[in-house]
């Protein structure tokens, strides 16, 4: 058993994604099937390199981060009223924590370059909160969203050289699955919720960040990833079966999985 | 050349007189490698060193006291695959990411210990590695040390030197990543050489 979850394919894919299915068919009746992406990267953050907080360096606290923002999602699920201000709001909490996760980097840093890096990467954890919050009343779009995030910024930190950081993604695009695949199998939405598309962004910007602070992921690929949230919102047939619709917004927001991927490769090889 | 020979043997036995203060020596970095040793796949044992280190030692012969305070730069990580193989980053490139060493985030390691002696020199060190963050005791085996007038300097400087070894867990210090593809077990073997102006 301890060799079969030690194993890469099961710790970033086959355990975050039974775990995503599991939540979701459990949950979903109680307006809670959007933790599946949660516990899709939670599960391959305590596999790959178990939850622990001491020292909290800036790995640590993207997993504390990304495992309380279920918790803030639920809370604005049951508690608030969503709306553009309040993701608004949120977005901008979230920019300021990531200057928090990433000072200890930042601080190594000449100010000009801190700044530069420090402000994009808030500016880009920001952006995608801003933009995957706006789905959170569209179960599938989002959940196609947090799919193509997850793997987009999971195989974008492979290729730039963090396998941790990508297991991580692709943890978080597992669950994702999971909580789609249970609305394709089932033909029923299941909310999403500010629980799912909460988790999604602040869980996949951080780790996009991190493999541009500490991997080699170039500066322009995180760009092409915060454009995942608009492709979620490409019309789509309304009188597809939700398993099509699930296809065809995940193919769309893929496009632009592909599109990062061959940027890393080429960003991150040098010129032959 | 008698009056030299006489003079640099009076410089270097000054230390071992009675009263003689701790002499500090500077790191060499031209002659200090931190090798260290990990298994993978179970197979085979790879070697890997890094390449900028700096420091002092603090030797005090009468009192048979000393210490040792190295920095190490993580970057400097060199395994000696510097070709990309289809692949789009080296082996090194991968080890100074949040996998491994972390090195944007913890650019440097430091290695802190007081020597045990044994007869008249140093034959173990007592001390604790800073990496990633944690702080853990790490014990090192010295074997073969030994100071003697620098003969590139006539006489001129004195360097003392070294080799050192032990091994640590990876996952003490959080390093828990691609166990046990890539083994828990560190093992390290240092060669070092300081020196200080005579």
């Amino acid at each position: 058993m301890e060799s079969f979850l030690q194993h890469p394919a099961v710790q970033g894919g086959v355990a975050p994604f039974v775990a995503g299915l599991i939540v979701a068919a459990l949950l979903g009746r109680a307006r809670l099937g959007g933790l599946a992406v949660a516990a899709g990267y939670a599960v391959a953050i305590a596999l790959v390199s178990g939850i622990a907080f001491s020292p909290l360096t800036a790995l640590r606290k993207i997993a504390l981060l990304a495992l309380a923002a279920p918790l803030a999602g639920i809370a604005i699920d049951f508690a608030l009223r969503s709306g553009r201000a309040l993701a608004l709001v949120v977005a901008a909490i979230c920019g300021g924590l990531t200057i928090w996760v990433f000072w200890s980097v930042l601080q190594h840093k000449a100010p000009g370059e801190a700044a530069l890096l420090g402000g994009g990467a808030a500016l880009y954890v920001a952006w995608l909160v801003a933009a995957t919050m706006t789905l959170s009343a569209e179960p599938v779009r989002a959940g196609a969203a947090a799919l193509v995030l997850g793997l987009g910024t999971g195989i974008s930190a492979i290729l730039a050289a963090s396998a941790l950081l990508g297991l991580y993604g692709i943890g978080l695009a597992a669950g994702a699955g999971g909580f789609l695949l249970w609305q394709m199998v089932t033909g029923r939405r299941i909310a999403a919720g500010a629980t799912l598309t909460l988790s999604a962004a602040v869980a996949g910007g951080l780790f996009g960040a991190a493999a541009l602070f500490l991997a080699k992921l170039p500066w322009h690929v995180p760009i092409v990833l915060a454009l995942v949230p608009l492709a979620a919102r490409l019309p789509v047939p309304a009188r597809f079966p939700i398993w099509a619709q699930a296809i065809l917004l995940s193919v769309y927001c893929f496009v632009l999985a592909v599109i990062a991927f061959l940027l890393t490769s080429q960003g991150v090889a040098p010129p032959a | 050349m008698h009056l030299k020979l006489a003079a640099t043997t009076l410089a270097l036995a000054l230390p071992l007189a009675a009263g003689a203060e701790p002499v500090t020596y500077e790191i060499d970095p031209d002659h200090t490698f931190p090798h260290f040793m990990v298994q993978h796949l179970g197979v085979s044992w790879m070697h890997g060193r890094f390449n900028k280190t700096s420091g002092k030692l603090v030797l005090d012969r009468a009192a048979k006291t000393g210490s040792v305070e190295v920095t190490i730069e993580t970057a400097s990580v060199d395994t000696g695959t510097h070709e990309l193989r289809g692949r789009t980053r080296t082996r090194d490139e991968h080890l100074r990411t949040a996998d491994f060493f972390n090195v944007q985030e913890f650019p440097t390691m430091t290695y802190k210990g007081s020597a045990k002696w044994s007869g008249e020199w140093p034959s173990e060190v007592q001390g604790q590695l800073t990496l990633l963050g944690v702080t853990r005791p790490v014990n090192l085996k010295v074997d073969g040390f030994g100071c003697a007038p620098d003969p590139r300097m006539k006489g001129k400087r004195e360097v003392c030197g070294a080799n050192a070894s032990g091994s640590f867990m990876r996952s003490d210090f959080g390093m828990k990543f691609a166990i046990p593809g890539v083994s828990d077990e560190i093992r390290l073997q240092v060669q070092f050489e300081a020196l200080r102006p005579l």
